[in-house]
């Protein structure tokens, strides 16, 4: 059983209230080193440098979507294998399907009720603690 | 001009000229969003919580701020720039007395997300106690809000997805 004070998270999501209020359930989840990003070319640097465990990225956002910044994580030899939970709208069947294609460890459709948050990454994680 | 009326819960973004979203607003907040270099705009109309409902403040945030994505998501989609949108707010009044704040709440809300996101707002009629209807010319850049005596009914609000999505991957 993880601890979820163990796991290193990264959030990208170009909405600073969104970023705000992941950082905020995450916390609540018991999760301690939450770092977020705006964009998700920043964050790739970041997640090399930082060596994250999980990332939470939106789908939708300018310049670099959640499929093309997830494609870049995947094809990356260092940080290829880092988990990574897709957030997306709930017309975006479409999307999740292509992210699988590409990789996705998970996924959550917004908006989100926490527990369903932690439900998706314990599918990947195993139950937290 | 074509008329769009819109409810709570749902949101217009349009991006040619003699169109005009309209909406009835009693305690709900409606955010108008335009890029006034494309001329694209859009409208919402959401409510945080009802009424005497008890939705810890957490909750009502994420009502509040996926009403304002799926806004700036259909602008940016559009051809809107995030950097150019300019916001006029409107709504949040208490109009029942005893069933609290409610309006208020709204209008705080929008208020700060605008403030976190560093959009610019341009009108803003906010709280009071009196319905309003409100129609936005996004091409033509023009928005008017009138007093009006009844209240749209509200509906009831679909709490935040527990099982996170229903596509199953593996």
């Amino acid at each position: 059983m993880p601890a979820a004070s163990a796991i290193r998270v990264m959030v990208v999501d170009d909405q600073t209230s969104m970023r705000a209020m992941i950082r905020r359930t995450l916390q609540d989840l018991g999760f301690k080193d939450v770092r977020d990003k705006a964009g998700a070319a920043e964050a790739l640097a970041a997640i090399k440098s930082d060596r994250v465990h999980l990332v939470i990225s939106d789908y939708n956002m300018p310049d670099m979507d959640g499929l093309q910044f997830l494609e870049a994580v995947r094809a990356d030899p260092v940080i290829g294998k880092t988990v990574f939970i897709m957030l997306t709208g709930s017309a975006d069947r479409e999307v999740v399907q292509k992210a699988a294609a590409l990789g996705v460890n998970n996924y959550v459709v917004k908006p989100f009720a926490p527990a369903a948050l932690k439900e998706k990454i314990e599918r990947v994680f195993g139950e937290l603690n | 001009m074509r008329r769009i009326p819109i409810v709570q819960g749902e949101h217009r973004v349009v991006a040619e000229p003699g169109v005009i979203i309209s909406t009835l607003l009693g305690s709900c907040v409606a955010v108008c969003l335009q890029d006034p270099q494309t001329r694209i705009g859009g409208m919402n109309h959401f409510l945080l919580a009802e009424p005497g409902e008890e939705v810890p403040p957490a909750g009502q945030q994420r009502y509040g701020i996926h009403a304002m994505e799926l806004l700036i998501n259909a602008m940016m989609q559009a051809g809107a720039s995030r950097g150019r949108l300019r916001a006029h707010l409107y709504g949040g009044a208490n109009i029942i007395a005893g069933l609290g704040r409610i309006g208020s709440s709204n209008a705080a809300f929008a208020r700060q997300f605008m403030a976190a996101e560093g959009i610019e707002i341009g009108r803003c009629e906010l709280e009071g106690t009196h319905a309003r209807k409100v129609e936005f010319m996004p091409y033509e850049g023009r928005v008017r809000s009138t007093l009006v005596d009844r209240a749209p009914p509200l509906r009831a609000l679909h709490a935040p997805g527990e099982a996170g999505g229903d596509v199953e991957l593996f």
